[in-house]
């Protein structure tokens, strides 16, 4: 291979870590505080949302499907707690059982829609994600919906110098990877991921595994949105939205292909969220635009799902296999 | 009399609405011998394996395993009866490692988690039994496909089955994977597992296999012991005693002007391909099922790509290079698969004929003139003989025959120069048969230069004025039009000759 | 010889093959809706009413128009509003800076045309999933314009730009005359050109397609354009009936409504079938649904639920349908 086969294939598998180091250094230099302590466990606090969502999605995702109602079953979903807390009184313990729970059935809603009714998981969510928020602002009735006193101190609970909730979303994250590389339900989703049919061969229940990826992802979602809802201390029409896009971003860019079936959980939701952060945090700090953040981060996206497919052409190629539409 | 089989499995038989798949088909394996099972395409060698996989459920018949009745029910049962098969599509997870791989449908746990270490051991024990050595945490994507099918037979191999399947296995195999599966085959056999063999591959099976099965239109037509008999014996009974029907095309008197010269083509199992074909001839590519006859006819028009060789097609009085996507606006092709790669089967015939016709029946405005298409429509249907209530008619309501007819219409529109027909005949009943190969003849009499691919002798021989025989991705021999069927079958059943001059 | 009476039935299922019934479903629909209106609100009938109700499905219109090409080849575009939105931002911040409102308009259409253009290069050349593409150049787009606008709407048009795009030829907005126009001319293009039988054939089989000399690639590519260019129509019209243009013109309710006013209109999501009428029909229904839900007193949450089950039941419908065929 000439040297610059050999340089695009280094690039095409590493190239992320460089593109992450790079722009790292570029905010460490261009500014003053980007680098303090502080700051950087600030980026952790703020991708701990982030970070849950995204591994439940990467679940469903390694299945070879995908889930864009996230951001509205995490609004759902905290909304739900949220009320039984200001409007019933509820302990919190119960309103956060609550709220997973109400995370759970939505997943479950959309796996029925897709295992049962065979509608597409792209339509099935894209439907849900308008759905859920509906579903969502009719229960808020859009206000902003403050969490009570109490329980809004927890947003700022502390372990040492880390903020609770990047422990609890490094530790979700970590236990979604294990689930992924060491369960049988893990390797089973990994299977469908390289190919549904062969799964089904091999005698995998298929439809059993995907439908309760999507409840994990639902419940999941709902996880991030208590974190988020904890973190800004309200309910507001606004969360989540464009989170699943987000999620969908961190996953790609973090390396778990979007065709399934390939990719390592810990490290894709973890750096690929920090990505983002990096670059939302390094933007702010420089001063620019905040409208800049949108732009960058979807140049980055479209990068990130181009080199996805290319890196499937060219596993495609190496088999002789056709590309998804052409057979 | 031998030891009694241990399987046995009598009388079986199936029919689908408008097929019968198996009529009374038997087949019988004892323990630690390896029995070929044989036959063309639609002989009924899938149904009968897949009755016995427990995913068909046959209208009549037994099944005796080990002296008992056993009723397969599903691939379950198929499972606990100590059943295994190695099947030619491999179904491999490609991202995922070997050790995974060989325990896709069983993961060995510990305290609720996949206990990784014990499954790349165990598989690592299971491959090195298998003569291979292939560290068990490799990404499966990363290997040929003969280590592929080792860990194919390896995940077979898992449950310690009593009886082996194995389908068309040898298909990519290099010669060295070739002489390890062989090993493998002798190794089971020597272990008592009962081995069912099926292959394309005449020679192969007088190697490794102790008696042969031979099917035909769903019924088993003969069992021989492989010492006593031949491979002409063998490739007669596959293809029976038919009687070729009347030549329907002149000899070409004089071949016309070389339009297609091909030299060095090589690409997948294609290895130096090197021909040419004339105006107005007719040429038969002949070969067993697995020889690269499709995978030449895809390669020429760019469907599949090719690695190295040089086209030239006539333009303008002489012979120039031109690529495959070239040449595939030239040519017409007839696929295999019509309802797959062929027709567009919720559109109307109209729609179909006219397809790559398009562009020559527009109106000034770039519109497409109705009348002009209904035109081309009713001229094809009229000289095909297309049996449609209309032209309008859906594609996919029409008989197997009318729609190859419509295929064949399609390129017609197109006038090509070259025709290249892949078993242009499957499944259509003796009139539209002939019908099809009248036409093929007369495209042929039009000018063009016509390549057929058949796996029935005698259709070829009604029509063709010559043959390339192919085995294996290479072209074995060139034979002339006088060539008897009993040449023809012997061409194919020996050992691959190198190319006589044609 | 007569045909047989198979042949006859054969022909008769061709005649009212699927599409054909379910653009009759969509019609009955449509059908239905009316009636209701009829008797529980019979004010909406009054002509200006109609107007209204016309003139506000001719931009969602456009775009459902524009998208059925799109998924009638098996694709989908779910950039298209956001395309709009941007396009719009452009052309309306040049003419806010005094620029000539012609090439004002022509910014609008050039830049959603071009948008098109690059998710059809990314599907087509590149060989991207089509939902993930448009789904990030969605992002994108929508990113670009809350960028170049800061959020604020962007209006202070020039007269003539009014004038023009509001006038009624006939009492009929000139919206509507653009809608039906590009109804006919994509319906023609899609039923009686070369181009939409390609489109057609590679939604219905892809492998034969290619196989029977279709230029898929250039066909698919050209499809998105489209889809970007009736973007582009419709921010210019849509920005002359808000008197401004913003980011928020596309937003997410906007997608969804033209998904469904094309799953509706009898497009399918798995391609090869659906007319290019059908999907401006869809889109009438999904604005008298979104319109009078309100009217009913409907709020406007649940409104977004019933979007989300109309296009969930319509898809699972019509996968049984192909799944019992």
């Amino acid at each position: 291979m000439s040297s610059f086969g050999r340089l695009a294939t280094f690039l095409l598998q590493n190239g992320f870590l460089v593109v992450l180091a790079a722009v790292f250094a570029f905010f460490a230099i261009f500014t003053n505080t980007f680098l303090a302590s502080g700051n950087l466990i600030d980026m952790l606090h703020a991708m701990s949302p982030l970070m849950t969502i995204s591994a439940g999605l990467a679940l469903v995702v390694m299945a070879g499907k995908l889930d864009i109602s996230v951001g509205s079953v995490a609004f759902v979903a905290a909304s739900v707690g949220t009320l039984l807390m200001t409007r019933l009184g509820c302990p919190p313990l119960l309103a956060l059982a609550a709220a997973l729970s109400a995370g759970a059935l939505l997943g479950a809603l959309n796996g029925f829609i897709v295992v049962v009714l065979g509608v597409n998981p792209l339509i099935t969510t894209l439907g849900t994600m308008i759905a859920f928020r509906g579903v969502g602002l009719q229960l808020t009735n859009a206000q902003v919906e403050r969490l009570p006193e109490g329980v809004r101190e927890l947003g700022n609970w502390s372990v040492g110098p880390f903020f609770g909730d990047t422990l609890i979303a490094l530790a979700i994250v970590l236990a979604v990877d294990l689930l992924h590389r060491r369960t049988i339900f893990g390797r089973q989703l990994t299977a469908i991921g390289n190919g549904e049919d062969v799964a089904r061969r091999i005698g995998m229940p298929v439809d059993r595994l995907v439908f309760v990826a999507f409840v994990l992802s639902g419940a999941l979602a709902a996880v991030g949105g208590v974190l988020d809802t904890l973190q800004i201390g309200a309910i507001s029409a606004y969360l989540g939205k464009g989170l699943e896009f987000n999620a969908v971003a961190v996953i790609v860019v973090g390396g778990v292909s979007l065709f399934g079936g390939r990719g390592r959980i810990l490290s894709s939701v973890v750096l690929g969220a920090l990505m983002f952060e990096l670059i939302r945090n390094g933007l702010n700090h420089l001063g620019a635009n905040p409208y800049a953040y949108r732009l960058v981060s979807g140049a980055v996206i479209f990068a990130a799902m181009y080199a996805d497919a290319l890196k499937s052409r060219v596993r495609r190629a190496a088999v002789g296999a056709p590309a998804p539409g052409e057979a | 009399m031998t030891e009694a089989a241990y399987l046995s499995m009598q009388g079986l038989s199936k029919a689908y609405p408008g097929v019968v798949a198996l009529r009374a088909a038997n087949l019988e394996v004892r323990r630690g011998e390896a029995v070929a099972l044989m036959g063309a395409n639609g002989a009924g060698k899938s149904t009968l394996m897949n009755v016995l996989g427990g995913v068909t459920a046959p209208d009549a018949g037994s099944i005796t395993i080990d002296g008992s009745p056993v009723r397969l029910r599903t691939a379950r049962d198929a499972l606990a009866h100590g059943i295994a098969f190695v099947h030619q599509e491999l179904a491999m997870l490609p991202s995922m490692t070997v050790a995974e791989n060989v325990f896709a449908d069983g993961f060995p746990t510990r305290f609720g988690i996949v206990d990784g270490a014990t499954m790349r051991r165990d598989a690592a024990e299971l491959l090195v039994r298998l003569g291979c050595n292939l560290p068990t945490d490799l990404a499966v994507e990363t290997l040929g496909p003969g280590d592929r099918q080792m860990v194919e037979i390896a995940r077979a191999l898992r449950r310690a089955p009593r009886i082996v399947i194995f389908d068309e296995p040898t298909s990519s195999l290099t010669n060295n994977e070739k002489r390890r599966l062989f090993e493998i085959v002798q190794g089971l056999k020597r272990d008592g597992v009962a081995i069912i063999y099926i292959t394309h591959f005449v020679d192969e099976i007088f190697e490794i296999c102790d008696r042969v099965t031979v099917m035909r239109s769903g019924s088993t037509v003969a069992t021989r012991a492989i010492a006593e008999t031949s491979p002409t014996e063998i490739v007669r009974l596959m293809l029976g005693e038919a009687d070729s029907g009347e030549r329907l095309a002149d000899e070409a008197s004089s071949a016309g002007p070389l339009l297609l010269e091909v030299s060095g083509l090589c690409g997948g199992i294609l290895r130096d391909i090197d021909f040419s074909l004339r105006a107005g001839e007719i040429v038969g590519l002949w070969g067993l099922l697995g020889s690269g006859r499709t995978e030449l006819m895809r390669a020429l028009i760019g469907l599949d790509p090719i690695d190295a060789g040089a086209l030239r097609w006539r333009a303008a009085d002489e012979l120039r290079p031109v690529t495959p996507n070239e040449l595939h606006q030239i040519a017409g092709i007839v696929t295999e698969d019509r309802r797959g790669e062929g027709l567009l089967l919720p559109l109307s015939t109209r729609a179909n004929l006219s397809l790559a016709s398009l562009r020559s029946l527009l109106t000034p405005l770039g519109l497409i003139d109705r009348n002009k298409e209904e035109g081309l429509a009713a001229d094809l249907i009229g000289r095909l003989h297309i049996m449609v209530s209309g032209s309008a008619q859906a594609v996919g309501t029409l008989s197997g025959g009318n729609q190859q007819k419509v295929v064949v219409g399609r390129w017609l529109a197109t006038e090509p120069r070259l025709f290249l027909l892949d078993e242009p005949t499957r499944g259509l009943d003796v009139g539209a048969k002939s019908e099809i190969l009248k036409l093929t003849a007369a495209l042929a009499r039009a000018g063009a230069a016509v390549l057929v691919i058949s796996s029935e002798p005698e259709e070829l021989m009604r029509i063709c004025d010559r043959y390339l025989v192919m085995s294996r991705g290479r072209l074995t021999a060139q034979m002339p039009g006088s060539a008897t069927r009993a040449e023809l079958l012997s061409a194919v059943s020996a050992t691959p000759l190198r190319m006589s001059a044609a | 010889m007569g045909a047989s009476v198979g042949q006859a039935e054969s022909r008769r299922a061709g005649r009212w093959s699927g599409v054909d019934a379910k653009l009759g479903v969509t019609a009955a629909l449509l059908l239905v809706i009316l009636v209701v209106l009829l008797v529980l609100a019979p004010s909406f009938f009054r002509p200006n009413n109609l107007v209204n109700v016309l003139v506000q499905t001719s931009s969602l219109g456009l775009m459902a128009v524009g998208m059925a090409p799109v998924m009638i080849a098996g694709g989908i575009d779910l950039s298209s509003p956001a395309n709009m939105a941007l396009g719009a931002v452009l052309g309306a911040m040049f003419m806010q800076a005094g620029g000539n409102p012609v090439v004002g308009c022509l910014i609008m259409v050039v830049a959603a045309t071009l948008v098109g253009l690059l998710n059809g290069v990314a599907v087509a050349l590149l060989g991207m999933i089509p939902f993930v593409v448009t789904l990030a150049t969605m992002t994108v787009a929508t990113g670009a314009a809350v960028w170049l606008t800061h959020s604020v709407s962007v209006s202070g048009f020039p007269d003539s730009f009014y004038d023009v795009l509001l006038a009624r030829l006939g009492g009929i907005p000139v919206s509507v005359y653009v809608l039906i126009a590009a109804v006919i001319i994509l319906g023609a293009a899609m039923n009686g050109t070369p181009f939409g039988r390609y489109l057609y054939a590679i939604g219905i089989n892809p492998r034969a397609a290619r196989v029977a000399r279709v230029p898929v690639r250039a066909a698919t590519c050209a499809s998105y354009a489209v889809s970007g260019l009736m973007a582009g129509l419709t921010a210019v019209l849509l920005s002359a009936r808000l008197g401004s243009a913003s980011a928020n013109m596309g937003n997410d309710g906007v997608v969804l409504d033209v998904v469904s006013a094309c799953v509706v209109g009898g497009v399918s999501i798995y391609g090869g079938s659906g007319y290019v009428t059908g999907a401006a029909l869809g889109a009438l229904v999904i604005t008298l649904l979104s319109n009078n839900l309100n009217l009913l007193g409907v709020s406007y949450y649940l409104n977004l639920m019933t979007k989300g089950v109309v296009i969930i039941g319509f898809v699972a419908l019509d996968g049984l349908r192909r799944r019992a065929s």
